[in-house]
């Protein structure tokens, strides 16, 4: 057999009753979306000064206890990204903030239940998961993040190295699944909440390395991101597999994970024109069928209107939208550009 | 901050109150689905004493 042939139709993994090939397919195993941090519908790029639940790039939110601590700007600093990547999602504190016991500072992703459902966490049928990702910060020592359930009363905290600073590291963590607790199943509510500390006071602070029944979402004594003024903390190439240990990041086509994050949020622009008079009433004609359905019935924000009347929404469904005229006029046309957003 | 909206029956030919909420701070649309998060931070404010404005009138 030549060097690095391999002859077999199953390939045997770590995880019991998992194989790759012939077997279970390996396709989608990453279950974080817009792990490259590629996707960046809202900012396209520029800084933002997030509010406490803001989405920054797609799928990532910040929860801020406090306002104006920090920045998000996908590829802040221009630093060059890791072997791989071209994006990465960065952080800058805007002060040095001393956190107090209740202040909490994390970047988070939100898995849908559907998406996590096969994890089995909440039984005895949990799987072993490892999260990996690359990290670059101007801070060096121990940081932490942390695995959370919807209603955040059952938390792991992780914690992770970052020896050298300015440098890109490859971090990859391995967590037993929590047999007890209530998780959500395949629905379209909160599957796992993964996280990030970027600073987070006691009441959020626990030991790593076990499941906790409450809600804990740093390590205590890691280092405070926005304890620093100007640090950076800059994280791309996230994965959540199932399995005892982290293998190739996977890279989806860009179709692929636009399509994946507008599941959640999406932008796009309508032109039309009114039936008749009456105010408020529908346009002819004016619904919006959604390419990719949303996970939920989303918020609609209409923006950049240029018609001879505004528009609004009339009808809100995870599948198609409804505009009308947000005031009377005959045979007036309404423009604008549109957001919605179902995220989690 | 919440207001009202309202939503013109093609059926009836009355005004009546749609199944959505406006966010005032930015004009948003917020359905009345229990899954929607923004819809659950109204629920919130509401639970904490806030009173939506009335819907703008509209004549037909």
């Amino acid at each position: 057999m030549a060097y690095g042939q391999v002859n077999a139709d199953v390939i045997g993994t770590s995880v019991q009753g998992y194989s790759l090939g012939a077997g279970n397919s390996s396709l989608l195993k990453n279950k974080i979306i817009n792990g490259a941090c590629v996707i960046d519908q809202r900012n396209a790029g520029a800084s933002v000064t997030p509010t406490d639940g803001a989405y920054t790039l797609d799928r990532y939110k910040v929860r801020v206890s406090q306002a104006s601590k920090l920045t998000v700007q996908q590829n802040a600093g221009s630093v060059t990204p890791p072997v791989g990547f071209t994006n990465y999602i960065g952080i800058t504190s805007s002060s040095a903030y001393s956190v107090t016991s209740t202040d909490y500072f994390v970047l988070v992703q939100d898995i849908e239940g559907f998406n996590t459902a096969d994890l089995m966490f909440g039984s005895a049928s949990a799987k072993t998961i490892t999260l990996s990702f690359q990290v670059y910060s101007s801070l060096t020592g121990t940081f932490s993040g942390a695995l959370r359930n919807s209603a955040f009363n059952r938390s792991y905290v992780f914690s992770y190295s970052i020896p050298v600073a300015n440098t890109w590291t490859t971090i990859s963590v391995t967590i037993a699944g929590d047999t007890t607790g209530t998780w959500l199943g395949a629905t379209n509510g909160i599957g796992l909440d993964v996280s990030f500390n970027l600073g987070c006071g006691s009441t959020y602070s626990t030991t790593a390395g076990s499941w906790q029944a409450s809600n804990y979402t740093a390590a205590t004594g890691a280092t405070s991101i926005v304890g620093t003024n100007g640090a950076t903390f800059y994280i791309t190439g996230v994965q959540l597999e199932v399995g005892s240990s982290a293998t190739g990041f996977e890279y989806r086509q860009y179709q692929q994970e636009l399509a994946l994050c507008q599941r959640y949020y999406q932008t796009g622009q309508y032109a039309g024109a009114v039936r008749n008079s009456a105010g408020s009433v529908l346009l002819g004609g004016a619904v919006t069928p959604l390419g990719i359905n949303m996970r939920t019935t989303p918020t609609a924000v209409l923006a950049n209107q240029t018609g001879d009347v505004n528009g609004t929404a009339n009808t809100l469904t995870s599948t198609y939208v409804q505009w009308a005229a947000a005031s009377g006029g005959a045979n007036n046309a309404v423009v604008f550009s549109y957001t919605l957003s179902s995220e989690l | 901050m919440y207001k009202l909206q309202l939503k013109y029956n093609e059926i009836t030919k009355i005004n009546e109150l749609s199944n959505m909420v406006i966010r005032t701070t930015d004009g948003a649309c917020i359905p009345f689905d229990p899954q929607n998060v923004d819809y659950q931070a109204y629920l919130a404010w509401v639970a904490e004493g806030g009173v939506p404005l009335p819907a703008d009138e509209v004549t037909v």
